[in-house]
């Protein structure tokens, strides 16, 4: 029934184009499609707030030597596994910028994904090396709010992050600072607005 | 592999003792960041913010075109300051002091420079902790990025055959 209905709704939302075929951005089946927001706008962050990120990850070893090779980074630690058993190491371990990349990665949903501008990072650590076939998962708390003084729909907000391994120990941990847009314009700036107009 | 073997891999000049406090490096290689940088990693480490990744969502918004990835930025610029800095490094200690100071787009040629700020002693005799700052510019030496790094360097006196 579903499936009939869907098929209709394609069947009339479908023109053909040249080259092809297009979506009829009037018909019913896309203007009743609800949209499925993702992120977290300013307002949903206090001070303690912890997030368990979604997903994890396991990071095989081909895609390990890929991020250094893609970044230059040439110590022969990363992609040389004979060299790294040299160096007291079981295995190639994961170069600590792809782990550092790759726990921000898992973060951003909960955090940062409506926009704003990346600022920085501070007070990061590599806690513990991290082999090809570890799996690492995510969790964040949040450690600073404040209100940007030049814009009223952004805040700024800092986070601490921290990844751990499958056993459950810390890998990597750091504070991360960035420009959040707010669903809606501060209220006191809203008053400040209204006050300018009152007096202009 | 063993010592002698080991130490054929990597350059005379890039042990602790080689490093210079005071010192400013410019790299030899930039790198022209396309979608094979930045796209390519920043769904490699699952970043979701479609603002690296759409360019027709992008058009409408205020830069007009898709941002660089800022963990890829940094990946970069630390990357190309590694082969001086980090060829015979044990381990990356930490980093903190890092900021994105102008975006970075496709097309855009970055080139790394770093200075050396401390050398200390380590908890282990083969090697020492050096402390470098990093700077990433643009093709117009503008600053895009900065960070204060530390890394774990071989001692030569330790891991090079006499």
């Amino acid at each position: 029934m579903l499936g009939t209905q869907i098929r209709r709704g394609l069947r009339a939302g479908v023109t053909r184009v040249a080259g092809g075929f297009a979506f009829d951005m009037t018909s019913d089946f896309l203007k009743t499609a609800v949209p499925v927001p993702k992120g977290n706008h300013f307002e949903a962050f206090e001070i303690g707030r912890r997030f368990e990120h979604h997903w994890g990850r396991t990071l095989r070893n081909s895609e390990a030597a890929l991020f250094s090779t893609l970044t230059l980074h040439f110590n022969p630690l990363y992609f040389n596994r004979e060299y790294a058993i040299a160096l007291g190491h079981p295995e190639t371990p994961v170069n600590p910028l792809m782990v550092f990349t790759l726990v921000l990665g898992l973060s951003v949903e909960d955090l940062s994904e409506v926009g704003g501008a990346f600022l920085g990072v501070d007070d990061l650590a590599y806690e513990a090396p991290v082999y090809p076939d570890d799996t690492l998962t995510a969790r964040s708390t949040v450690t600073g709010l404040r209100e940007s003084s030049s814009n009223a729909m952004m805040g700024i907000a800092t986070w601490h992050t921290e990844g751990f391994n499958q056993r459950g120990e810390r890998v990597i941990s750091f504070v991360r600072t960035n420009m959040v847009p707010r669903a809606r314009p501060r209220q006191d700036a809203g008053a400040e607005n209204a006050q300018q107009e009152t007096a202009q | 592999m063993d010592r002698a073997t080991v130490a054929t891999l990597t350059a005379p000049g890039s042990y602790f003792e080689a490093f210079e406090v005071g010192a400013v490096m410019k790299h030899a290689r930039g790198k022209t960041v396309e979608p094979l940088e930045n796209v390519l990693i920043t769904n490699l480490v699952m970043n979701t913010a479609a603002g690296h990744f759409d360019e027709h969502m992008m058009k409408t918004a205020p830069f007009g075109r898709r941002v660089v990835f800022g963990g890829v930025t940094t990946a970069l610029v630390v990357g190309m300051a590694s082969q001086d800095t980090a060829e015979n490094a044990l381990a990356e200690i930490g980093m903190t002091g890092l900021r994105l100071k102008s975006p970075v787009f496709h097309g855009d040629t970055l080139y790394a420079y770093t200075e050396v700020v401390a050398k200390e002693e380590a908890e282990r005799e083969d090697a020492g902790i050096v402390t470098f700052r990093h700077f990433g510019v643009n093709q117009d030496n503008v600053v895009v990025c900065e960070c204060v790094r530390r890394v774990l360097v071989k001692r030569a006196s330790h891991w090079r055959p006499a």
